[in-house]
C-alpha cells in the first residue's frame, strides 16, 4: 500500500480546520488539522509532515512564528500560506521567508492543488 | 487831551484791527503771523511801545519764543528758554503766576535780581514793561503778553483795555494753533497705526457715491491719492471673481437691506498679485435718513496665505485618515467574511468530489454540504453583527424646530461659507411645524448639504454662488428643507448614483456624506433627494413628517448608522 503524503492544516478557524482536510483527503492526501502553532509543534505529526498548509494571523504564534521556528529546528517542511487579510505585501513577505506559496481565503479548489504539487515537489 | 473825535477813530481802527486778526485766525493763517499782528497793531495804537508775545513750552516749564517784531532779537533770545518762575523775568512770572505784573520804572526795580533781568532790559533801552498772562479758556497759561516802554509809565485804563482786548485774540490764535498741532499728531498716529495694522477706512454715502478712503486704504489698493475715486476704478481692483459677490453686497447695501456686514474678497493689482482684504462696515443714519456706511478694510493676505497652506494639510490629513479608516474598515469586514466563504467553497469542492467518486460519498456529501450551510449563516451572521456595530448608538428623539436647527447650522459653518465666497440667503417659513427627530443627526445632514453645496460652487467664478437654503411645508403634513446651489451640478441620469456610498463627484470629496445623509432621512421616516435647477446648479431636499402628539418616544425611529457621519463634517 502506498504511503498517503501527510499534508498537516494549521488554523485556529473552525471552519477551515473541518473544511480542508476532507478536501486533501479527496485529493488523496492524508491530512491532520491543529487550532494552533503550539499544538501542531507538540504533536507527532511534525516529522512525517510532507506539506504545512498554514494560517498567518493567529492567537499564540503566529504562521510565520512557526515557520522561523521550524528552520531553527531544521525540519524543513514546505509551507503554503494562507490568510483571510487580502495584504499583498505579506505575499512576497513570507516567499521570500522561504514559503512555496500564500493563498488568500477563498481559494479555489485549482489554486490549492497547484500550490500542492509545487510543495511537493519542492521535496 | 483826547477828544471824542480821537477816542472814535481809535475804536473803529481798533474794532477793524479786530476783525482782520480774527479773519486771520479763521482763514488757518500761521500763528506767528498773527501774532505779530497783534504786536503790531498794538504797537501801532498806543505809540512809543514795544510788544512781544512769549509761549510756555509744552511741558509748563520754560518760555518759547512767540512774536516780537520790533524789539532786538538779542533781547528776545536773552528772555527765551528762561525757566517759568517768579525770578527769571517779568513774563515768567506772570506767566508763573497767571497775574498781571507791571515794573513802571526798570532802573529802580528790585524784582528778578537773580537773572539779572533789569539790567540786560536797560541795556537794551527798555525802561518799563507791563507782562499780562495769556490764558486759554479752560484757564490753563499758554503764555504772556508784554509792552515794553523806553520811559518809565503805568497803564492807564484805557492801555488795560487794549491789552486785555489783545491778549483775549492771541489766546484764541495760540489755542487754536495748539489744537491744529494735537489734531495733526493724532491724524500722525492714526496713519501710523493703520499702516502697522493695514487698516485702511472708508465712509460712503450710499446714495450720494462720494467715497472718501482713508491713506492707507489708497496704499492697499495701489491707487494715487490725487486721482478722483470712482466705481470703476475701485471695481478696476477687485479680482475679477469676486466682482460679482461685492456688486451684490453693494446692491443689497443700497437697498437698505444690509446696515452692516463683514466680508472677505480678494484685490488683483495691475501686475496680478492677489491680496486678500477682510471688510467690517456699519451703516448709520443721518438726521435726514440718509444712509452712510463707515468701514475698515484690513489687508489679510499673509494670514490668509498661512492660513490657506495650514487648512491644506489639515484637508489632506483628515482625507488620509479617512481614507485609512475606511481601509480599515474594510480590511476587517473582508477578514470575517472571507473566513466563512473559505470554508463554504472548500466544503463545496469536496462536495463536488464526493459526489463525483465511484461509488459517490453520499454520506460525506452531505456532512460537506451541511458545513456548507453552516458557513453560509456564518456569513450572515458576521454581516448582522457589523450592522448592530454601527448601529449602537440609540436615536434620541425630540421636538426640533428645523429653522433654529438650521440656524446654529449656518452660525457654525458661516466661516466656512465666507471663505469660499458663497452668499447665503435664508428662506425660512415662519409658521413651520416642530418635526421629531434627533436634533444633532438632522443638523449633521443639514450641514453636510450646505458643505456639499458650497463645494459645489467652488469653482463657480462667473456667478454669484448663491446658495439659498429654504424651509418650508410639505404636503401630507411634511416638513421640508432644500439647499440649493449655482454650483456644477450634476447629470439628470446620475442622481441615484450621487446617493451610493463611495460615490463622489467631487475631487476631494468624500461621497459617504450623501448615503449617510439619506440613511438618517430615512430612518426619520422622510426621504432625501436632489434635482437639478432650472438655471446652474442643483438642489438637495429633505422632507420628514412634522411632529403628531401622538409619537410614541424613542421606539419610532430605527437604529441608523453613526460612525461615519464624521465624515460629513
Amino acid at each position: 500500500m502506498v504511503m498517503r503524503s501527510l499534508v498537516s492544516v494549521v488554523d485556529d478557524d473552525e471552519s477551515v480546520r473541518e473544511s480542508l482536510p476532507d478536501l486533501l483527503r479527496e485529493f488523496g492526501f492524508a491530512a491532520q488539522a491543529f487550532s494552533s502553532a503550539e499544538e501542531f509543534l507538540a504533536s507527532d505529526y511534525v516529522g512525517q509532515t510532507r506539506c504545512l498548509i498554514l494560517d498567518i494571523a493567529m492567537p499564540g504564534m503566529s504562521g510565520p512564528d512557526l515557520q522561523h521556528e521550524l528552520t531553527s529546528r531544521r525540519q524543513e517542511i514546505p509551507i503554503v500560506f494562507i490568510t483571510a487579510h487580502r495584504d499583498e505585501t505579506v505575499r512576497p513577505r513570507v516567499l521570500a521567508q522561504g514559503a512555496v506559496e500564500c493563498l488568500f481565503k477563498p481559494f479555489t479548489e485549482a489554486a490549492l492543488l497547484e500550490a500542492l504539487d509545487a510543495a511537493l515537489e519542492v521535496r | 487831551m483826547h477828544t471824542d473825535i480821537d477816542d472814535r477813530k481809535r475804536a473803529e481802527a481798533l474794532l477793524a484791527g479786530e476783525k482782520r486778526l480774527l479773519e486771520m485766525v479763521a482763514g488757518g493763517y500761521s500763528m506767528s503771523g498773527i501774532l505779530e499782528a497783534v504786536c503790531q497793531l498794538v504797537e501801532s495804537t498806543a505809540s512809543g511801545c514795544y510788544c512781544s508775545v512769549v509761549l510756555v513750552d509744552p511741558s509748563g516749564t520754560r518760555l518759547e519764543h512767540g512774536a516780537a517784531p520790533s524789539l532786538p532779537a538779542s533781547f528776545i533770545t536773552s528772555i527765551i528758554g528762561r525757566p517759568v518762575n517768579v525770578d527769571s523775568g517779568p513774563c515768567a512770572m506772570a506767566s508763573y503766576l497767571n497775574e498781571q505784573v507791571i515794573a513802571p520804572d526798570l532802573t529802580s526795580e528790585t524784582r528778578w535780581a537773580a537773572y539779572a533781568w533789569c539790567p540786560m532790559a536797560l541795556a537794551h533801552g527798555l525802561r518799563a514793561c507791563w507782562s499780562t498772562p495769556i490764558s486759554s479758556t479752560a484757564g490753563k497759561v499758554l503764555g504772556a503778553f508784554a509792552i515794553y516802554y523806553d520811559e518809565p509809565k503805568t497803564p492807564t485804563s484805557l492801555h488795560q483795555s487794549l491789552i486785555e482786548q489783545f491778549t483775549h485774540i492771541a489766546s484764541i490764535a495760540i489755542e487754536r494753533a495748539q489744537s491744529e498741532t494735537a489734531l495733526r499728531r493724532s491724524e500722525a498716529f492714526l496713519a501710523e497705526a493703520q499702516h502697522l495694522s493695514r487698516t485702511g477706512s472708508f465712509s460712503y454715502p450710499v446714495a450720494t457715491d462720494e467715497i472718501t478712503w482713508s491713506g492707507e486704504l489708497y496704499r492697499i489698493f495701489e491707487l494715487d491719492r490725487a486721482v478722483p475715486l470712482t466705481n470703476e476704478l475701485i471695481y478696476s481692483r477687485i479680482h475679477p471673481e469676486d466682482i460679482p459677490f461685492i456688486r451684490e453686497m453693494m446692491d443689497r447695501a443700497r437697498g437698505g437691506d444690509v446696515v452692516d456686514f463683514e466680508c472677505e474678497y480678494r484685490l488683483q493689482m495691475p501686475d496680478r498679485s492677489v491680496k486678500y482684504v477682510h471688510t467690517v462696515a456699519h451703516g448709520t443714519r443721518d438726521q435726514n435718513g440718509r444712509l452712510e456706511c463707515i468701514g475698515a478694510v484690513q489687508d489679510v493676505t499673509e494670514r490668509r496665505l498661512s492660513e490657506e497652506a495650514l487648512g491644506k494639510v489639515r484637508s489632506e490629513f483628515a482625507h488620509v485618515a479617512r481614507v485609512t479608516s475606511l481601509g480599515a474598515l474594510t480590511a476587517s469586514i473582508a477578514h470575517e467574511v472571507n473566513q466563512p466563504l473559505s470554508g463554504i467553497i472548500t466544503n463545496a469542492s469536496t462536495c463536488l468530489r464526493m459526489l463525483a467518486a465511484d461509488p459517490p460519498n453520499v454520506e460525506g456529501a452531505r456532512e460537506t454540504a451541511r458545513r456548507t450551510i453552516r458557513d453560509g449563516n456564518r456569513a450572515s451572521d458576521v454581516i448582522t453583527r457589523l450592522r448592530t456595530l454601527f448601529s449602537k448608538r440609540d436615536v434620541t428623539t425630540e421636538s426640533v424646530d428645523l429653522n433654529e436647527a438650521t440656524r446654529e447650522v449656518i452660525a457654525l459653518s458661516s466661516n466656512e461659507l465666507q471663505r469660499n465666497r458663497v452668499v447665503l440667503r435664508p428662506e425660512f417659513a415662519d409658521d413651520l411645524p416642530p418635526v421629531t427627530g434627533d436634533r444633532v443627526q438632522l443638523q449633521q445632514v443639514i450641514l453636510n448639504l450646505l458643505l456639499n453645496a458650497s463645494e459645489a460652487m467652488s469653482g463657480v467664478d462667473d456667478r454669484p454662488r448663491r446658495l439659498v437654503i429654504r424651509t418650508e411645508r410639505d404636503e401630507d403634513d411634511f416638513v421640508r428643507l432644500a439647499v440649493q446651489d449655482a454650483g456644477v451640478g450634476f447629470e439628470p441620469q446620475g442622481v441615484e448614483r450621487l446617493f451610493e456610498a463611495f460615490y463622489t463627484t467631487k475631487s476631494g470629496g468624500m461621497g459617504i456624506g450623501l448615503s449617510v445623509s439619506r440613511s438618517i432621512i430615512e430612518s426619520h421616516h422622510g426621504r432625501l433627494w436632489a434635482a437639478p435647477n432650472d438655471g446652474p446648479g442643483a438642489t438637495f431636499s429633505f422632507s420628514i413628517p412634522r411632529r403628531h402628539e401622538s409619537v410614541n418616544g424613542a421606539g419610532s425611529l430605527g437604529a441608523i448608522w453613526t460612525p461615519a457621519v464624521a465624515d460629513a463634517q
